[in-house]
């Protein structure tokens, strides 16, 4: 593609030109310094010897679920263990260690050890576990650990799930929980003033079950499936930080590796045609990305100005073997047996900033990102959900060139007003065979800044932008899409938008923030797909601090999000049209009150509404359905007893309600669906008391040593 | 060193009354700067607001890089020379440089103190950044005279950016949310508020490098692509929050419907009577579309043409 060609080499060329400015730049001689020579620092209190604290307590949870355990780990009622600490170990030489662990009781634990030599080097372990709780509602007939479900003995396959006459004999509970477990070693080592090393090694484990689904061409099935993924990452560079200069070069590789194996199961339906049986999914195949970049900049000797820049390579390459075409008898093999896929990444920027004036600033940046996806396409005769032959279809391959530019300038007018205008331009060419060959967005805006008073100042922006896009490449399109429709990350869209953001501090202990913001985009030239959205945002906080022992803060935010598409329903015919618009709201109060030397309470309740009503029409009949809505409710108060310089006891109490009412998920039982045996997930919802009791205990008061630097 | 403009103003209005002990005449050499560095400073600057500072690595002997390394300004470093203002026994700052939202000095000049060192390293992008041309000063987000800085733990980070991103705040407390408001995930987990060349300060160069960072299941190249992946994963996801279930920027079927309209079920229009009680549609509940295209990330399946295997 010359277009391709043309923008890697001007990047190149640039990229060069800056690298050739940061050696010119690594001449420069340091500006003379004052003589310190007297300075001994003798009243400085710089920290030496060991110092800890301690917590141990428990939590007890009552109505926890996978509603409130999402991500806490506090899933079930219970008792859990609370413990957690952190330390510090320094020598007069500057040899360090720390520590800090938290959560050790739960599956969201996470910590950090570090040691080094200050100035020297520094080596960090870390490691953080992320639970993630699905849904605690699913029920199931399968049954089977791996990856191979299959139905109980008994089992009665039917058309429908209505004939399934087993099924409600059959279902048995299955959580459906994942934890992600990252596991971390990193270090710097500080070769010289100007120079360090660092690398990172990581290995990221997602383990547990996930929800999938499948179908049998006109009947489907939700799935618990296993999943065992893990990701390991290495990141090795080089910095150099010169005083007019920098440099940062890097190589990193990261190796997924899908550990599971497709997933088997067993077709709970009547077959529709003889032997379709059971079906296979496939998974995530492994594959790696490794990238080597180069970033940093320059500061030039003009206007104060800086360039900085960066450069990065990168290849994604797969090439897992295939699974079989289909479970049905005498199914082909594929050839060739994988994909040997590879994707080249390619980012080159380049950004100057400068100051013409000293009430004039400018900055701008142009940037390309490539995606060459070099796969051969190849052609597949494929199995439609493991029931009968589809044919045979050119895996179709995505490349793309994406030109990005942007530029602003802001201009002090006064000391109590400034203005500015800025705009981008976002140029998109997309490889043959795709929807469209290009789309190019064009943005602008201006803004004002105006502070009447010292204590007040808001910030007024508005702009709009532009996106045309090629004509459709109706060829391109998948097979039985309809030309009529403009995919929208594709279509012409006009947009306009504007915000609004404010600071006031009525007094030194009053203040108080406004943020707003408006936008419409209008897909003016699509007749089907997305017709039109709009975003209204307002939000305020006040934050109050009458005195040091007391604080308190008031926040609240309300969101509005619409949007309007049409459907085909035939030629000559009005499409269908559908509207949904979201409204949401979060009110959370608090504040933080130092009672006395010993007493400290802090405070928070969180009230965040959401509600959606969609609407579809046919034929100018409207048809409105149930609203969906969720609530949380949270109410969060901390006591903390200083009962000795070295003993603190913490009080926590937590309460949260959240209920929804989602129609997608409201009373869809397994059997409801006639042609989807479903998991029967129900909405999330919770009523959650937690209380818990944490004793610290600091150990080796804070060494707080006078001494003198090293000379 | 920086601190809060607010913070330094209160710690001179909390000056103990009774008068310093006399500093050292300056030398004629160091004409500008205080007579002994800190030792000066901390003769009356000697409060817990101040003392914070030496539990951070800016105030590491040993470390010849940070401004308490050998030969290093120490407090001067950053507040700059500070003769005048010892000179006139406190009081006004006499030229020296304050810190935080409300300094009085320009967050332009603040910046270059703290640009002085870091734009070498975290902050080299910082120049042409949104950031910086938003005027925002380096302390409206770090405070050095603390023990903990609240950009280096992850629930005052988040609460430090969703200050002035309050669409974000909101955005964190929708249902479908990534783990920032239990703690577990910073802003910076995927951005970079220093400066970066991919959009919206993200500390990759591309939206899917940043997201496939973690989500690498969903990286490729498969041999059945979902076009959207490869390009864009917030074409459908809205990474800070959502109503909707997985993020997802609309309620499934519509959200499909946006772009898929072709002959057949794609283009039917999905009304009520697709609940339980009336006709209960597959196209609708549950998962909607991925009941039948659950590989909507991209199949290596050889059979997964339309995405369902």
């Amino acid at each position: 593609m010359p277009a391709r060609s043309s923008i890697r080499y001007a990047a190149l060329l640039l990229g060069g030109a800056a690298i050739l400015l940061t050696g010119v730049s690594m001449a420069d001689a340091p500006a003379p310094a004052p003589d310190t020579s007297g300075w001994k620092c003798a009243q400085c209190p710089f920290l030496q010897g060991y110092e800890s604290q301690t917590e141990v307590g428990a939590l007890s949870a009552s109505g926890a679920n996978a509603t409130y355990g999402r991500y806490t780990g506090i899933d079930r009622s219970g008792v859990y263990a609370d413990v957690g600490g952190s330390g510090e170990l320094r020598s007069a030489s500057g040899q360090y260690a720390n520590y800090d662990l938290e959560h050790l009781g739960l599956a969201s634990r996470e910590g950090t050890l570090e040691a080094g030599s200050e100035g020297r080097y520094t080596l960090r372990i870390t490691y953080d576990g992320q639970p993630t709780r699905l849904y605690d509602t699913a029920v199931t007939p399968f049954q089977g650990n791996g990856s191979n479900l299959s139905l109980p003995t008994g089992w009665v396959a039917a058309g429908g799930t209505a004939g399934m006459s087993a099924l409600n004999s059959s279902l048995a509970p299955d959580e459906l929980a994942f934890d992600r477990r990252t596991i971390g070693l990193s270090g710097d080592y500080y070769a010289s003033s100007a120079w360090t090393v660092f690398g990172e090694l990581q290995r990221q484990e997602k383990i547990g079950t996930d929800l999938t689904s499948a179908s049998f061409l006109t009947e489907a099935v939700q799935l618990p499936q296993p999943i065992d993924y893990v990701t390991d990452s290495v990141t090795a560079g080089t910095l150099w930080a010169g005083s007019r200069a920098s440099l940062r070069l890097s190589y990193s590789g990261s190796w997924f590796e899908d550990q599971g194996s497709p997933l088997m199961f067993a077709n709970p339906y009547l077959p529709i045609v003889p032997g379709s049986t059971e079906g296979r999914l496939g998974v995530p195949p492994s594959n790696t990305l490794q990238q080597l970049a180069a970033a940093g900049n320059v500061r030039l000797p003009w206007f104060a100005s800086t360039l900085t820049y960066a450069a990065s390579l990168g290849t994604l390459r797969q090439n897992d073997a295939f699974m079989p075409i289909s479970t049905l008898p005498g199914a082909m093999t594929p050839t060739p047996a994988s994909l040997d896929g590879e994707v080249l990444l390619s980012h080159y920027a380049l950004g100057l900033a400068s100051r013409p004036l000293s009430k004039l600033s400018l900055r701008g940046n142009a940037i390309y990102d490539g995606r060459d996806d070099k796969t051969n396409p190849l052609a597949i005769a494929y199995i439609v959900t493991d029931t009968f032959p589809g044919g045979t279809a050119i895996t179709p391959r995505y490349s793309e060139d994406h030109a990005h530019l942007d530029g602003g300038a802001d201009y002090a007018l006064a000391p109590w007003v400034s203005v500015g205008v800025g705009g981008q331009i976002d140029d998109i060419h997309y490889s043959p065979g795709q929807i469209v060959s290009w789309t190019q967005d064009i943005e602008s805006w201006g803004r004002a800044t105006v502070s009447p008073i010292a204590p007040l100042s808001f910030t007024l922006k508005a702009g709009n932008g532009l996106r045309k896009a090629s004509s459709f490449d109706t060829a391109a399109l998948p097979v039985a899409e309809n030309p009529q429709i403009f995919q929208y990350e594709y279509a012409p869209r006009d947009r306009v938008f504007s915000s609004l953001n404010g600071a006031w501090s009525i007094s030194p202990k009053l203040n108080w923030s406004l943020a707003g913001a408006l936008s419409k985009n209008d897909y003016r030239s699509s007749t089907l797909g997305l017709i039109g959205t709009h975003e209204q945002h307002l939000s305020s906080t006040f934050t109050w601090t009458p005195s040091d022992s007391l604080s308190a803060y008031l926040d609240a935010g309300y969101e509005r999000l619409f949007n309007l598409q049409n459907g085909y329903v035939g030629p000559n015919a009005a499409p269908w049209v559908a509207s949904d618009t979201e409204r949401f709201w979060n009110a959370d109060v608090g504040g933080r009150w130092l009672a006395s030397s010993h007493w400290t309470v802090t405070l928070d309740y969180l009230i965040a509404p959401t509600y959606e009503d969609t609407d579809s029409a046919v034929g100018g009949l409207s048809q409105a359905f149930p609203q969906s809505w969720t609530r949380l409710d949270s109410a969060r108060l901390g006591v903390t007893y200083q009962w000795t310089a070295a003993l603190q006891l913490h009080l926590r109490y937590e309460r949260e309600t959240y209920n929804s009412n989602d129609w997608a998920l409201m009373g869809v039982t397994p059997a409801t669906i006639p042609d989807l045996l479903a998991l029967g997930i129900q909405p999330y919802r919770d009523n959650v008391n937690l209380i818990g009791l944490t004793v610290r205990y600091q150990l080796g008061a804070p060494a707080a040593v006078v001494s003198s630097p090293a000379k | 060193m920086m601190c809060a403009g607010a913070q330094l103003h209160a710690l001179e209005a909390a000056a103990p009354a009774a008068a310093p002990p006399a500093p050292p005449a300056p030398s004629p050499e160091n004409a500008g700067y205080s007579p002994q560095g800190a030792d000066t400073c901390l003769g009356c600057h000697s409060d817990a607001n101040v003392a914070g500072l030496f539990h951070t690595k800016h105030a590491r002997p040993g470390d010849p890089r940070g401004p308490f390394g050998a030969g290093g300004l120490q407090c001067e470093a950053c507040h700059g020379p500070g003769g005048a203002h010892v000179k006139a026994g406190g009081g006004p700052l006499a030229g020296m440089i304050d810190f935080g939202p409300k300094a009085a000095t320009p967050a332009l000049k603040q910046n270059a103190v703290c640009l002085g060192c870091h734009q070498a390293n975290t902050a080299h992008d910082w120049a042409a950044s949104p950031h910086a041309g938003a005027n925002v000063a380096c302390a409206s987000c770090h405070t050095v005279h603390t023990r903990t800085n609240p950009m280096q733990s992850t629930p005052t980070q988040i609460e430090a950016c969703t200050a002035c991103h309050q669409a974000q705040r909101t955005a964190l407390l929708k249902p479908s949310h990534h783990p920032m408001r239990e703690g577990k995930m910073a802003c910076t987990a995927c951005h970079s508020p220093h400066g970066s060349t991919g959009p919206a300060l993200l500390s990759k160069s591309t939206v899917t490098e940043t997201c496939t960072g973690c989500h690498a299941e969903y990286r490729g190249p498969f041999l059945w692509e979902h076009q959207p992946v490869a390009e864009n994963c917030t074409t459908c996801h809205d990474p800070h929050g959502s109503a909707q279930t997985s993020l997802l920027k609309q309620r499934p079927p519509f959200l499909c419907q946006s772009c898929h309209e072709g002959a057949g079920h794609p283009s039917i229009v999905n009304t009520p009577n697709g609940l339980p009680g009336r006709m209960p549609s597959a196209y609708l509940l549950a998962g909607s579309c991925t009941n039948c295209h659950s590989q909507i990330h991209g199949s290596n399946s050889p059979s997964g043409r339309a995405l369902m295997r």
